[in-house]
């Protein structure tokens, strides 16, 4: 299977131009006496270009430590962590997400942080909300890296061009499928470009919609919450815009099912005007392209319930198979904490959750992270509670979800027959795991 | 005994990094996936042993694993005669003495080199995306092309376009088929006021069914394998609609998609008897078709 040598490849030619950095920058070889510290992460380039400049910083404060940085795309990144866990080699820190950490932690890959707290790894300055966030069954686990929100964004230019104003047309915090549907449509019209994506297919969109209509992506008892009812009238709701012309046709949407790059996004291809993501992507986004872009909700119905959570981006965490887990929790420490390494991180992975972090990166924001900045304020009060994450198997019953979405966007089959099959193929998933 | 390893010693020395790589490398993971395909295995907890449920699971319960099935199949059976016959075609056309012959045969060796890589398929994305270079074409000459890669109805057939194009090796081991057969069959039938058409079927075909036979064999097998193509043009999902959910792709993603390392090894030794039954009816039909220059009878 050449995917994976192809990842190999990539594997070893990043740690072997890791290491000739290291040579060139201490003048000597450095594994000899030298504590070495490995930090994995998903990514994207602008946050890859980030973090291995936070790496740099670290290693010139720290003689003694040499931390290397090692990044893959999210699609691939659990692929490696997972024969890295089977082979014993995981890196010393890696990121984690809040769906997943659970099983991380349920399988002991990930280890308790209670030991090193006030010695090597300084949580007193963090939010208490993000240290309860990475705490289960009282033990500490998961430093949170940044809250998060769902987020729509827009392209300003293109939404000017159609004399849609954010505040005036619609408000940007609080709108309904209808008023997307009437500005999307408008948008087209002045402009060419599909006033919005189609999120037939996207399951993060439907699970906002889920908890907007008043039940939950899963129950307590770990079953699943939609009804054939929510499925079908959120399939309804975006064949209605598409059927008026407010997104790519859907085929073209079709084909993006389940794709998660953020340079396939309408708004960075240039084939609708508004995209839908997590609200620490902006930054990301905002950096591959050249319109400025603006921040909203996620579209709501008439009820106005909150659907949208605002949860901890990512954390960073200890692994079992850590070598130096005081070194490595330094340097986790420091990830969180360090002024100078947190300014160069800015917002990129969320809100920052150490409040001395957040003062000092205010006067220094760049346009899109000030966005950011506003955004978060807007929606205090204004979220879903957060759940329980999500049992095993919600990967599968999520990548079903965007299987068959497919057929309503190519019209193959009725939006009742697939929403049946749906929750069919969700409730045997579920069942199996 | 010692005296046999004492005689032999130096050649097995000089097997031994061979050796060791078939034992470690292919014997010993075989093997331990065989053990895996009775068991639950997610990883990150030790292996449970469950007999047989992979199995039934799969033949009475898993609507995806024949969907693979029949996808795959449907690869095959398409791919494999259209490649052969191409790679013939081309192998014909070179086997007339053209000037810079070598040159040829390297150019239509080269798809086969690049094809397997995952370049060429990100580059087969590219041409046949809504707004790529093929409905490009079709534009100018005022026609509207399909979505070939997000519609189920074509998604396939861009795949078996890229499996064609790989014809080099096939080709390859044709001409040299072609270059055995003795030119006096055909001065001979000439005289004997034989069209191309009778030629080809009277002497190229039968004095070239030992190759030919070869060839289907070893293209069917790289054909039942075949994976990189469709993890990337689908995303590494078999979308659309599993329309190009090879059974390698469902096998890969049960495996590191969804951490079902014990189900995803039942689903390869199911792929390693289809292959062999495959095989082994084709080695039994041959005898009907092919036959061999030294044999008299």
């Amino acid at each position: 299977m050449s995917k994976f040598n192809r990842r190999q490849f990539l594997h070893t030619s990043a740690g072997f131009a890791g290491s000739v950095a290291l040579f060139g920058a201490l003048g000597r070889p450095a594994f000899a006496q030298d504590t070495a510290v490995r930090h994995f992460w998903w990514g994207n380039p602008e946050r890859d270009k980030r973090t291995f400049a936070v790496i740099d910083i670290y290693n010139g404060k720290t003689p003694g430590v040499v931390v290397s940085g090692e990044t893959l795309g999210f699609a691939d990144y659990f692929t490696k962590l997972t024969t890295q866990i089977a082979g014993g080699n995981m890196p010393d820190v890696i990121q984690q997400g809040y769906g997943v950490l659970f099983e991380y932690i349920a399988n002991g890959a990930v280890v308790p942080l209670d030991d090193f707290v006030g010695k090597s790894l300084d949580i007193s300055k963090m939010d208490q909300s993000a240290i309860d966030a990475g705490t289960v069954d009282g033990k500490f686990y998961a430093l949170s890296i940044g809250a998060n929100s769902h987020m729509a964004v827009f392209n300003t230019r293109l939404f000017e061009e159609a004399g849609v104003k954010p505040g005036e047309t619609f408000d940007p915090y609080a709108y309904t499928y209808d008023e997307l549907k009437e500005f999307a449509v408008a948008i087209k019209e002045a402009t060419g470009v599909a006033g919005t994506d189609d999120n037939t297919a996207d399951y993060q969109n439907f699970s906002d919609f889920t908890v907007q209509k008043g039940a939950n992506l899963y129950n307590e008892d770990g079953s699943y919450g939609p009804t054939q009812e929510i499925v079908e009238e959120y399939w309804s709701t975006w064949a209605a815009i598409r059927d008026a012309g407010g997104t790519p046709p859907g085929p073209e949407s079709a084909a993006l099912a389940g794709v998660s790059e953020l340079s396939q996004l309408g708004v960075v291809t240039g084939k609708s005007a508004m995209s839908y993501l997590w609200s620490n992507q902006l930054v990301g986004v905002q950096g591959l392209m050249q319109d400025v872009l603006g921040a909203a909700v996620y579209p709501n119905t008439p009820e106005m319930i909150p659907g949208s959570v605002i949860q901890p981006s990512q954390f960073v965490c200890l692994t079992r198979d850590s070598g130096n887990p005081e070194a490595a929790t330094a340097y986790m420490s420091a990830f969180v904490n360090d002024l100078d390494m947190t300014a160069v991180l800015g917002l990129e992975r969320g809100i920052p959750s150490n409040s001395e972090v957040r003062a000092a990166l205010e006067p220094n924001l760049s346009p899109a992270e000030k966005v950011s900045v506003e955004f978060f304020d807007r929606i205090q009060g204004k979220t879903a509670p957060l759940t329980a994450p999500p049992p095993s198997g919600s990967a599968e019953v999520e990548q079903t979800f965007e299987r068959l979405a497919v057929s309503v966007l190519l019209g193959e089959r009725t939006i009742p027959e697939v929403a049946t099959d749906f929750l069919n193929q969700a409730k045997a998933i579920l069942a199996r795991a | 005994m010692h005296k046999f390893l004492r005689r032999n010693f130096a050649g097995y020395a000089f097997l031994s990094p061979w050796l060791i790589g078939f034992f470690l490398l292919a014997i010993g993971p075989i093997l331990a996936s065989l053990y895996l395909s009775f068991t639950k295995y997610n990883v990150v907890r030790p292996p449970q042993w469950i007999g047989l449920d992979n199995y039934f699971y799969m033949f009475q319960m898993d609507q995806r694993f024949w969907k693979a099935l029949q996808v795959t199949f449907q690869f095959v059976v398409i791919s494999v005669p259209l490649k052969l016959m191409f790679a013939l075609g081309v192998a014909m056309a070179l086997d007339k003495g053209i000037r810079a012959i070598g040159w040829y045969r390297a150019l239509f060796y080269l798809p086969s080199i690049l094809g397997g890589s995952i370049a060429v398929a990100i580059l087969w994305r590219q041409l046949f995306n809504y707004d790529g270079v093929i409905n490009s074409i079709l534009r100018l000459f005022g026609g509207d092309g399909p979505y070939w890669l997000s519609d189920p109805k074509y998604s396939l057939w861009t795949l078996i376009v890229l499996a064609i194009w790989q014809f080099g090796s096939p080709m390859l081991i044709f001409l040299a088929g072609l270059r055995a057969i003795p030119q006096e069959l055909y001065e001979a039938a000439e005289i004997d006021a034989a069209g191309p058409v009778r030629k080809f079927f009277a002497i190229t075909v039968p004095l070239l069914a030992p190759v030919i036979f070869f060839n289907l064999v070893l293209q069917m097998i790289e054909a039942f394998k075949s994976f990189s193509g469709a993890f990337i043009i689908s995303g590494g999902t078999g979308a659309p609609l599993d329309s190009l959910l090879f059974f390698t792709v469902y096998l890969y993603n049960e495996a590191f998609a969804f951490l079902r390392m014990g189900y995803a090894s039942a689903l390869a030794w199911v792929l390693l008897l289809i292959i062999a039954l495959f095989t082994a009816i084709a080695f039994w039909t041959s005898k009907y078709w092919v036959h061999y220059e030294n044999e008299r009878g």
